[in-house]
């Protein structure tokens, strides 16, 4: 599964100018840079251009009207405020929790699910097409899924309660079990995603490393830890990686689940900032918002990536 | 590489890896299970206690309904439209620029890479308002192309990535040959690169439709209208009256979800690939 291309790309293969005319290394340029400026250009004006205009705007007084939009003046309140507001405290306090939790959990279960996917023989290759069944559903129809399954009337998670405990709960009623239903529909629709990339980075382990480590007499739970996961960290960390960003961005399921209640009990920092923009249309609040999630996820991916590398470094 | 065992016995069957993998596929497929079998009972029966696990007398009203009086058939359109022009545009100048960043031809093409990656992960939100306000602007809110242009820019940076990883697995000197017969660039893209590189724009195919199919944010703020809202907008909008008519929805979900699946099963390969290639994307 892991293809010779990506090696080769990984170790940036070195650059054929010496070899090749000066004339065709000329045309390759200039040819390279006219193949490459359309996808470049756009997605400097599309994205670019609109994150730094969102840290602008973030520091602006905005005002809006039918025509269009006016900046007032400049100022640093909109930070203020929101370093002053509880909700957007509890908002970073749940989003936090949730990336924690959910990420922490579809690891574990992803691992262990891969471990299983790897020692399956035949069926393996169904395993793999069901797995990927939940990662290709469209996030609102998992959400829209689970609201029924919890349903306070005729829901069967709620009828299993009652079944077993014998009274009915409102699952999504409470603060804690809303949060917990909200972190159990997450789970259920990534482990899968997270199996099939630790699956991959299991298969890439060359088996006469197993076969050293049996002579050892390692035991099986010695061989995980020694042989298994050093070697999986790479596609470890990046698991890790993009899981953390998206778990950290959550806005679908929360926004069809639980509308981030009771209350704001489940309001993420994605829905408080799309409230704040788009429902209270409060420009400049909204972008602080939205831009102090991009720095805070930023910033906590370059702290993980630096942990990761001083790790690496420790073990050779 | 399988690391099965050979077992012997009753052990062949009943050992740790097959309980293992039977609660996995259970675990799975039962809830996909629940969405399929409750979007053919009828409105009673969904709403029945205890529920039933399997349908009592089998129906299409919700289809029907969920078709004809809540105008899935428009969102779909609009979801196929909007998906399809973003895939083929996407292709097309992942194509170009990751051929063009492969083989140090291109000066600073490792930063790029490296924006490019950062890029593909960036939340969403932190974006949304200045399109938003700018495609207020440009009267491009409630339009095709005011989805279209965003899913592009935001498709883009991983397709590149893949485009670029895959490309680079391409021998340099079939291109140098390529360029001493003396074929333009234009020529050696066409007729040398591009036939072997079906198997990367398979990845990046299937990546971006799916991601153009199931992005919710972007089209919920810009494409509010109904008449262009997609299929996850249109799903999540079912509930707007006074009660959740759950019938409709699974009706509807199971009709968003089969195409994407059919999809997605048949360019498995593909998908797998493209997760191990070191860029990841939910």
């Amino acid at each position: 599964m892991g293809t010779a291309p990506d090696r080769r790309a990984q170790e940036a293969p070195p650059a054929p100018q010496g070899k090749a005319p000066r004339g065709i290394v000329a045309t390759r340029r200039r040819s390279a840079l006219f193949f490459a400026s359309p996808a470049l250009l756009l997605i400097l004006l599309v994205t670019v251009f609109p994150v730094l205009y969102s840290i602008v705007l973030s520091f602006a007084r905005v005002t809006i009207d039918y025509d269009g939009f006016q900046i007032e003046e400049f100022t640093v309140g909109n930070y203020g405020a929101l370093l002053q507001s509880t909700a957007w405290y509890q908002a970073l306090g749940f989003t936090l929790l949730y990336t924690v939790v959910t990420v922490t959990v579809e690891l574990v279960l992803g691992m262990l699910a891969a471990l299983v996917l790897e020692r399956l023989g035949v069926t393996r290759g169904w395993m793999l097409a069901l797995l990927l069944v939940p990662w290709s559903l469209v996030t609102i129809v998992s959400a829209q899924l689970w609201r029924y399954i919890y349903d306070s009337t005729y829901g069967i998670a709620t009828w299993g309660f009652q079944a077993l405990t014998g009274d009915a709960p409102v699952i999504l009623g409470e603060p804690v079990s809303a949060a917990i239903a909200l972190m159990v529909a997450d789970i259920w629709k990534t482990t899968p995603f997270v199996a099939i990339i630790l699956l991959a980075g299991l298969v890439m382990i060359p088996e006469e490393h197993y076969e050293a480590a049996e002579l050892d007499g390692s035991s099986a739970w010695q061989t995980f830890w020694q042989v298994v996961m050093p070697q999986l960290l790479p596609t470890f960390t990046i698991a890790v990686l993009f899981r953390v960003l998206q778990a950290f961005g959550v806005f679908d399921l929360p926004f069809v689940l639980t509308q981030g209640g009771p209350g704001t009990a489940t309001q993420t920092l994605a829905i408080m900032g799309y409230r704040v923009l788009f429902q209270d249309i409060n420009i400049g609040p909204g972008a602080a918002i939205a831009t102090s999630t991009a720095l805070i996820v930023g910033l906590g991916c370059l702290l993980f990536l630096r942990a990761f590398r001083n790790q690496a470094r420790g073990e050779r | 590489m399988s690391r099965s065992r050979v077992r012997r016995g009753w052990r062949r069957w009943i050992n740790v890896v097959n309980l293992g993998g039977v609660v996995i596929a259970v675990v799975t497929a039962v809830p996909l299970y629940w969405l399929v079998v409750n979007s053919f009972k009828t409105n009673a029966e969904i709403a029945t206690s205890p529920p039933t696990l399997f349908p009592q007398d089998w129906t299409f009203e919700n289809y029907v309904t969920a078709f004809v009086s809540n105008e899935l058939a428009v969102y779909m359109l609009n979801s196929v439209i909007v998906a399809v022009a973003t895939t083929a545009i996407v292709l097309g100048l992942s194509l170009f620029a990751g051929y063009a960043l492969v083989g140090g031809k291109l000066r600073g093409s490792t930063p790029i890479m490296t924006t490019l990656l950062m890029l593909s992960v960036f939340p969403a939100i932190a974006v949304l308002t200045p399109i938003y306000l700018i495609e207020r602007q440009l009267g491009l809110l409630n339009s095709h192309p005011g989805l279209i242009l965003p899913y592009v820019a935001f498709n883009l940076p991983f397709a590149i990535w893949i485009m670029r990883n895959y490309l680079a697995g391409i021998p340099t000197t079939i291109e140098e040959a390529s360029e001493i017969d003396g074929a333009s660039p234009l020529r050696t893209m066409f007729s040398v690169i591009l036939p072997m590189s079906t198997p990367g724009l398979f990845t990046v195919g299937v990546f971006t439709f799916t991601a153009s199919w199931s992005e919710f944010l972007m089209a919920l703020t810009f494409n509010s209208e109904t008449s262009f809202r997609t299929i996850p907008v249109g799903i999540a909008l079912f509930s707007t009256e006074f009660s959740v008519p759950f019938g409709a929805i699974f009706a509807g979900s199971v009709s968003a979800t089969v195409p994407i699946v059919v999809l997605v099963l048949i360019f498995r390969r593909s998908i797998v690939s493209g997760l191990t290639s070191g860029a990841v994307k939910g």
